[in-house]
């Protein structure tokens, strides 16, 4: 032992160099359970990242995390990366719920956190200074689609449908707010329980208020239940608004008799005009085998900005931070940028984007100067 | 009014769903005193079983129960005879730990053959529907309501008329004078587990084109079949086809009047009350 220490303060010292090319990020993200598919679309995409850093010269060393969907494994996964692994920074988690409450975490242990995806408003509300958010937020899903509405029809009502986690009350609530700004008035609003076979009581009510619009907020496969149920009981308002998640997935597309002409709001698709989506596409479908969700994207654009400061930085947590509020990055998920407005702190200004589902295909939309096919409206009647 | 028939139709048409599921629970239970925490995992490997007949054999869904009961029943039987036999006079605890178990390990190993993927059965029907006057009427679901019926009264006729129906009810009724009338009640567990099994699996699979399937689907499923049998009485299988289509119905209605993210609430309330004043369910002897 006695020999060997002079060898490790020796090698300690020579560290520095490096710890340059080695750095250790933390991922959480759910990786199983029910929100696993959409979490699959994280971790590939973080893989991706993970890559092209190799190809620029920064190696990182990540941690990964399963948090299941659940704050409170969320939270161990923070505290095990803060303290034991000592990472550099986080990027994580996928649900609202879960990275409202790392969040929290993040900020007393003083680790930066670069979010991805999860878009609840609040997270990035609360003045914490080692929050970071690359998303969009869930004002911007509905405010998006209800300016695409306003633009080409004149609707005068509309029904909010969303499920009883963080994600759907935020998205439900900037909904409303957003709607009565624009003077479309609201004629029912319901939070539901997810995963239940049977939506069709919620849905006849919703056909009795018959709303011009129909806005839901919804994970994975309820999108596809809620949207079944609806063709049976034969809704038909204007336009079916869904606030991205499972409104833009392959699944959901895939299902033509029920989402032809479904509008979402999406953060990034393939075929947007910003450089590099095309080809982030094509080389994510050729490894994973999968067209990538607007998740891929955030999380490659979230690991790549994490990786390119923590390695400018050296490493330190105070420097990565400050590396971060004041950089600028543009790439496929267009230019980003984290500002202090509107109450956010540390909060991406990403312009959103709403693709429309067209013979069981995604097409960018809206807004005009991004999009890739003309709007399908009003809603064609079911297939 | 159109609302009121609407959810009442659609709940008791998929509680329907619930009590096939329930009914398995309440089997398992009788013969053996055990209870299955695995059960929604069966649902599970119906689901499954239904999704693969499907998209590689292109069997229909609901045709697909003809293969889907007797390879769940053999799984069942299995699962009986080399894991749950052991315990049958352990400890509950050790039971229920044992089952959980089993339910861990069936939808872990889903997961890591077919990744977490949600897998979406699409058939011609599946959001088909056709109206009687205001009421909409979903097909798939009205299939599979008369599907659970013929399934409950081949059942139904099985426990009364044969023999070896009549075997499985003297087991759950009192499994030591059973044995001593020389019924085989090894046997007889055996054969309510591939029941039980069998019957989860059919209702796993028939409710697959309306829904959507994935490794951990099962778990809402088991606490559902749990209170069903318990608002029923354990152990009865009126109780529990009962119990299945009353939660069904409760669910819509709450949906429809209170609200849908508060239907499990108005689901336990009810749950509690019955039991508050009825202690051993609907259909329930008190054991003492």
């Amino acid at each position: 032992m006695k020999r060997l220490f002079p060898l490790l303060v020796a090698a300690l010292l020579v560290a520095p160099s490096s710890t340059l090319a080695q750095i250790k990020i933390g991922v959480i993200n759910s990786m199983t359970g029910p929100q696993a598919p959409i979490g699959e679309n994280l971790s590939n995409g973080i893989k991706l990242a993970e890559e092209d850093l190799a190809a620029k010269g920064i190696k990182v060393q990540l941690i990964w995390e399963d948090d299941t969907g659940k704050p409170q494994v969320g939270l161990s996964a923070m505290d095990k990366l803060a303290t034991r692994d000592n990472v550099a920074g986080v990027v994580g988690a996928y649900t609202s719920a879960v990275t409202n409450a790392v969040a929290k975490k993040a900020e007393q242990y003083k680790v930066p956190l670069v979010n991805p995806v999860a878009s609840k408003e609040e997270i990035t509300r609360q003045g914490y200074k080692y929050v970071f958010r690359v998303s969009a937020t869930t004002g911007d899903y509905a405010a998006i689609l209800l300016d695409l509405a306003t633009t080409l029809g004149k609707p005068k009502s509309i029904a909010i449908l969303s499920e009883n986690t963080d994600f759907g009350v935020s998205g439900a609530k900037s909904a409303r707010a957003y709607a009565e700004k624009k003077g479309i008035k609201v004629v029912f609003e319901e939070a539901y329980s997810p995963g239940s076979p049977d939506y069709r009581s919620t849905l006849v009510k919703v056909k009795g208020a018959s709303p011009d619009l129909m806005f839901m907020v919804s994970y994975v496969a309820d999108a596809i239940t809620l949207m079944r149920q609806s063709r049976e009981l034969q809704l038909t308002p204007m336009a079916f608004l869904g606030a991205g998640a499972g409104f833009s997935t392959a699944e959901f597309a895939s299902e033509k008799n029920i989402s032809h002409g479904v509008f979402s709001s999406t953060q990034w698709t393939p075929d947007v005009s910003w450089p590099g989506s095309k080809a982030f596409g094509e080389r994510y479908q050729k490894r994973f085998g999968k067209v990538p969700t607007y998740h891929a994207a955030n999380a490659y654009t979230a690991m790549l900005i994490l990786g390119e400061t923590a390695a400018k930085a050296g490493g330190d947590r105070e420097k990565i931070t400050a590396g971060l509020r004041a950089g600028s990055w543009d790439g496929l998920f267009g230019p980003v940028k984290f500002e202090d407005f509107d109450g956010y702190t540390n909060q991406n200004k990403h312009q959103m984007l709403v693709e429309q589902v067209q013979d069981g295909k995604y097409f960018t939309v809206w807004p005009p100067a991004l999009a890739s096919a003309k709007p399908l409206w009003p809603f064609p009647g079911w297939k | 009014m159109t609302i009121f028939l609407q959810s009442l139709l659609s709940g008791v048409l998929i509680g329907g769903v619930y009590a096939l599921i329930g009914v398995g629970l309440t089997i398992i239970f009788g013969v053996m005193r055990i209870i299955n925490f695995a059960h929604g995992e069966l649902v599970m490997l119906g689901m499954y079983a239904a999704y693969f007949l499907f998209t590689l054999g292109h069997v229909d869904p609901f045709v697909s129960i003809v293969f889907v009961f007797p390879l769940l029943f053999l799984f069942g039987a299995v699962l009986q005879k080399t894991v749950i036999n052991r315990v049958l006079n352990a400890l509950p605890q050790n039971q229920i730990l044992l089952t959980i178990g089993i339910g861990l390990i069936l939808s872990n190993t889903m997961m890591l053959l077919f990744t977490s993927d949600y897998r979406i059965i699409s058939t011609s029907y599946s959001s088909a529907s056709f109206q009687v006057g205001q009421i909409s009427v979903s097909a798939p679901l009205l299939v599979s309501f008369v599907i659970t019926a013929a399934v409950t009264a081949v059942l139904y006729w099985f426990l009364l008329k044969t023999d070896t129906g009549q075997a499985i009810r003297a087991t759950a009724q009192d499994r030591d004078a059973a044995q001593l009338m020389g019924v085989n009640v090894r046997r007889m567990s055996v054969l309510a587990t591939g029941l039980g099994a069998g019957l989860a699996a059919v209702a796993g699979a028939l409710i697959s084109p309306t829904y959507y399937i994935f490794p951990q689907v099962g778990q809402p499923f088991t606490l559902k079949a749990f209170v069903i049998v318990v608002l029923g009485g354990m152990g009865s299988v009126m109780g529990a086809t009962v119990g299945g289509v009353l939660i069904g119905a409760t669910e819509s209605l709450a949906g429809a009047y209170i609200s849908s993210g508060l239907k499990d609430l108005v689901v336990y309330v009810l749950f509690l009350l019955i039991l508050l004043f009825k202690p051993a369910g609907l259909f329930g002897k008190s054991r003492v």
